[in-house]
């Protein structure tokens, strides 16, 4: 009978070396668990504090953005004032306070009914186009009749809180020179834990406010020329009302005319490029033309 | 997984999070130049990185937290790992890394009333690479 076949020196085991595989296995996993124990302590810990402070704000009910002052009609003074700012005004101003020129864009150009098209895509409670929405409806009245503008503030808890606006929701543009679009799609009163809708965007208006604008406000295409956001900070209105800023838009020496002034300048000059310079008593007034100089060269 | 792969791990968390920090310090200096809302009014970086509490004294948070990347990347290189003498310096940067974050967590949600994304990229990649060095670190003890 053929004996076992012997394991070469190599292989044989003795009692003593199993033991100490055991051992080293059982000082591995013993290692292993520390190791574990080492990482996931801090690492759950931290993971914990940050659970509790998620809840304690969630609990705490303080996460809710805060609305601004409801939608009232613009009142006969301001609207007058910002409608018919005196043109020795603008023109003393020029590019005034703008800090932030806007974008030359490409594509097609922007058009309604032959008119170049404006397209204002803003929300009542964004402090930007709160300061926007001065000097935008400044230009667009030397266009044209704007009527129907009401009076905000911008929303309560973001950066420069309760900003003192208009808003477009409602109102109504005429012009022989130009087609205007403009819509503020969020209110600056609080639904739930963000701002209640306001007005809805159509398909292909909705692609270039995400397209273009990457989705966020002001968004103010100029016929597909120009793409402005905010011209400057909202920080200049802060703590007025709407009549004072309105009043101070007759005033070329004060900070919030030389802003909202600059700003209708700079938008009248974008305007005049798609409207090929007409109507050419607005397009040539010397303030727009040295505000036109800050544009970039259109694409 | 070995002590190679996880250093090697805390060097990528390490470069994501500079990549992640590099665009925040960007976006913290060229927000005044790019004055517009968010769609989403909570989810808002610009509102967190243009804040009060977005300096320490006249430096930027943002700018804190990519000279901290800088440093974590360079003390997780494998040249660094070899040297034992870093070992308790890496673990306490690490740590003091994931302090930091939680204290801008709190700010975020409790006084600044907003959340930035790119900011919780940021937490997550510093709390990750606690993780990878505090790993890397006992397996270099056991090792020795």
């Amino acid at each position: 009978m053929p004996g076992k076949p012997k394991q070469p020196a190599s292989r044989r085991t003795t009692p003593a070396a199993n033991r100490s595989a055991a051992q080293k296995s059982v000082l591995a996993a013993r290692s292993g668990t520390s190791r574990w124990m080492s990482v996931g302590l801090p690492v759950g810990l931290v993971i914990a504090l940050v659970v509790v402070l998620v809840v304690v704000k969630v609990a705490s009910g303080s996460s809710k953005p805060k609305s601004g002052q409801a939608a009232t009609g613009a009142s006969a003074s301001v609207a007058a004032k910002v409608t018919s700012v005196p043109q020795s005004v603008l023109n003393q101003v020029g590019l005034g306070g703008v800090t932030a020129p806007p974008k030359a864009i490409s594509g097609a150009a922007l058009t309604a009914d032959g008119k170049p098209r404006v397209l204002y895509v803003g929300a009542e409670w964004c402090p930007y186009c709160a300061a926007e929405r001065w000097g935008l409806a400044v230009a667009l009245s030397r266009f044209g009749s704007l009527t129907g503008l009401g009076e905000v503030t911008s929303s309560g808890s973001d950066v420069f809180p309760n900003t003192p606006t208009l808003t477009f929701h409602g109102a109504s543009y005429t012009s022989d020179h130009l087609s205007l679009t403009a819509k503020e799609i969020y209110s600056n009163q609080v639904s739930g834990s963000s701002y209640a809708p306001l007005d809805a965007l159509d398909a292909a208006d909705g692609q270039l406010f995400q397209g273009v604008g990457g989705g966020s406000f002001p968004f103010l295409d100029i016929g597909g020329r120009y793409l402005f956001s905010a011209s400057y900070s909202p920080g200049i209105l802060s703590g007025l009302t709407q009549a004072q800023i309105a009043a101070d838009l007759a005033n070329p020496d004060s900070k919030v005319g030389k802003a909202i002034d600059g700003t209708a300048n700079l938008i009248t000059a974008a305007i005049c490029v798609s409207s090929n310079q007409q109507p050419a008593n607005v397009c040539s007034a010397p303030g727009v033309v040295a505000a036109k100089a800050a544009l970039p060269k259109a694409t | 997984m070995s002590r190679t792969r996880s250093g090697l791990a805390s060097l990528l968390i390490a470069i994501v999070g500079l990549g992640v920090s590099v665009y925040l310090t960007v976006e913290h200096y060229t927000a005044s130049t790019t004055l517009a809302c968010p769609e989403n009014a909570v989810l808002n970086c610009q509102k967190v990185t243009t804040s009060k509490w977005s300096h320490v004294g006249p430096i930027p948070v943002a700018v804190l937290g990519l000279v901290y990347f800088v440093v974590m990347a360079a003390l997780c290189l494998p040249a660094a790992w070899r040297l034992r003498a870093l070992l308790t310096a890496r673990v306490a940067a690490a740590g003091l890394g994931v302090a930091v974050a939680l204290v801008l967590v709190w700010i975020e949600l409790f006084k600044v009333d907003a959340i930035c994304l790119y900011c919780t990229a940021v937490h997550v990649c510093s709390l990750l690479l606690l993780g990878a060095v505090l790993w890397t670190t006992a397996a270099e003890r056991e090792a020795d």
